[in-house]
């Protein structure tokens, strides 16, 4: 090989591959010869070897100091069965739950009191409606003093004349 | 993790991290706690390379563990216990990006995060200070800042080969079986991306090694 020939894209892959110990016994052979008679190869596999020690002063990285904590709290959590209970609302939809629920016993006992009690209590003025075609004649009906006369002149309707009049 | 031959098995088996594995299967979760504190830093040095951003390199690491525990009771150890997570790491990897790459398709400008912003408003001013100076003495940060803006110029996936070589040390092969790749593409990936970082650092090569 020439000094100053080119390499072939397939020497170059070589030559990264010499450089990592990745190449065969028989072609690192190969590449020895090559480097040893052509001063382009020689360039090549320095340029390749200081490129490859710049990147040396690339940081090696640490994780957080809670890392592994945080990471084995979440994989419990992760691994928890779903479960209704645990969720962070959960407690305040119990809460307004409870509450509602006494909102509603409260309403429907009060409707029930209401609704049970209302025909104990007697109703005078429904009484006074009632009997008001009475009361408005009582002063005639007191006149004629037989009551069976009076009943006689209610199935003959004449009550009703005098009502309409 | 699918099953292998039972050759394969035992020789994987006088890996450590096999045995804190196979410990976790059987829901021993301090052997899980002391494979989480054995990798963290790995993987958040990896993603962080991967996306110049600790809070979601450790956000990238967490998934991974968290894959993990969750795949632990079907675990069958036919592969070195770090080829396994360095997969998920790439799977997810791949993935972050291809979510991010679909955000910023959607979103407007701004959607990069504060620290990678600053970390690009870093290396604008480095340039410029680099183009007025060509030949002065970078520091350790500014050549720091030179490496990443260099190894941010590859694809994702060189990059990825790049840091699971350099920081892993891992072997082509090694790379390829976490990266579901032959030999021959990883030696191809690694060439082509050496020689992009050679392209990007040859001017601050002479200034490196003064800055070391």
């Amino acid at each position: 090989m020439e000094k100053t020939v080119r390499l072939t894209a397939d020497q170059r892959e070589d030559l990264v591959a010499y450089l990592d110990g990745e190449l065969p016994d028989d072609k690192a052979h190969q590449i020895d010869e090559i480097i040893a008679r052509s001063e382009v190869a020689r360039h090549e596999v320095e340029a390749l070897a200081r490129t490859f020690e710049l990147l040396d002063i690339l940081p090696a990285m640490r994780a957080a100091d809670d890392f592994a904590s945080k990471t084995l709290t979440n994989l419990k959590v992760m691994e928890q069965p779903f479960s209704l209970t645990d969720q962070w609302w959960f407690r305040y939809f119990k809460r307004a739950l409870k509450i509602g629920v006494w909102i509603i016993s409260l309403v429907l006992c009060g409707w029930l009191g209401f609704q049970t009690t209302r025909n104990w209590i007697p109703d005078h003025n429904a009484d006074v409606l009632r009997d008001l075609p009475v009361i408005e004649n009582l002063d005639r009906y007191e006149e004629i003093g037989d009551i069976n006369l009076l009943k006689e002149m209610k199935r003959n309707g004449l009550f009703d004349d005098a009502q309409e009049k | 993790m699918n099953a292998g031959s039972d050759s394969e098995e035992s020789g994987y088996l006088y890996d450590p991290d096999v045995q804190l594995m196979l410990r976790a299967k059987q829901g021993d979760d301090d052997a899980f706690s002391k494979l989480v504190v054995n990798y963290q830093d790995r993987l958040t040095t990896i993603f962080y390379h991967m996306t110049q951003n600790q809070e979601a390199a450790e956000d990238l690491a967490q998934d991974v563990f968290m894959r993990i525990y969750r795949a632990r009771h079907g675990y069958q150890p036919n592969a070195k216990f770090s080829t396994w997570l360095f997969r998920i790491a790439n799977n997810l990897a791949i993935n972050a990006h291809r979510n991010k790459k679909r955000r910023k398709e959607i979103a407007l400008p701004t959607g990069e995060s504060t620290s990678v912003n600053s970390v690009r408003a870093e290396e604008q001013a480095l340039a410029e200070k680099s183009a007025l100076m060509p030949q002065r003495q970078l520091d350790k940060h500014e050549l720091q800042l030179v490496v990443q803006r260099a190894m941010d110029q590859l694809s994702e996936r060189q990059r990825l080969t790049v840091l699971l070589h350099k920081f892993e040390g891992m072997s082509y092969a090694e790379i390829g079986e976490t990266m579901e790749l032959t030999v021959p593409a990883v030696k191809s990936l690694l060439s082509r991306a050496r020689d992009g970082l050679r392209a990007s650092l040859e001017p601050y090569m002479q200034l490196g090694k003064e800055s070391r």
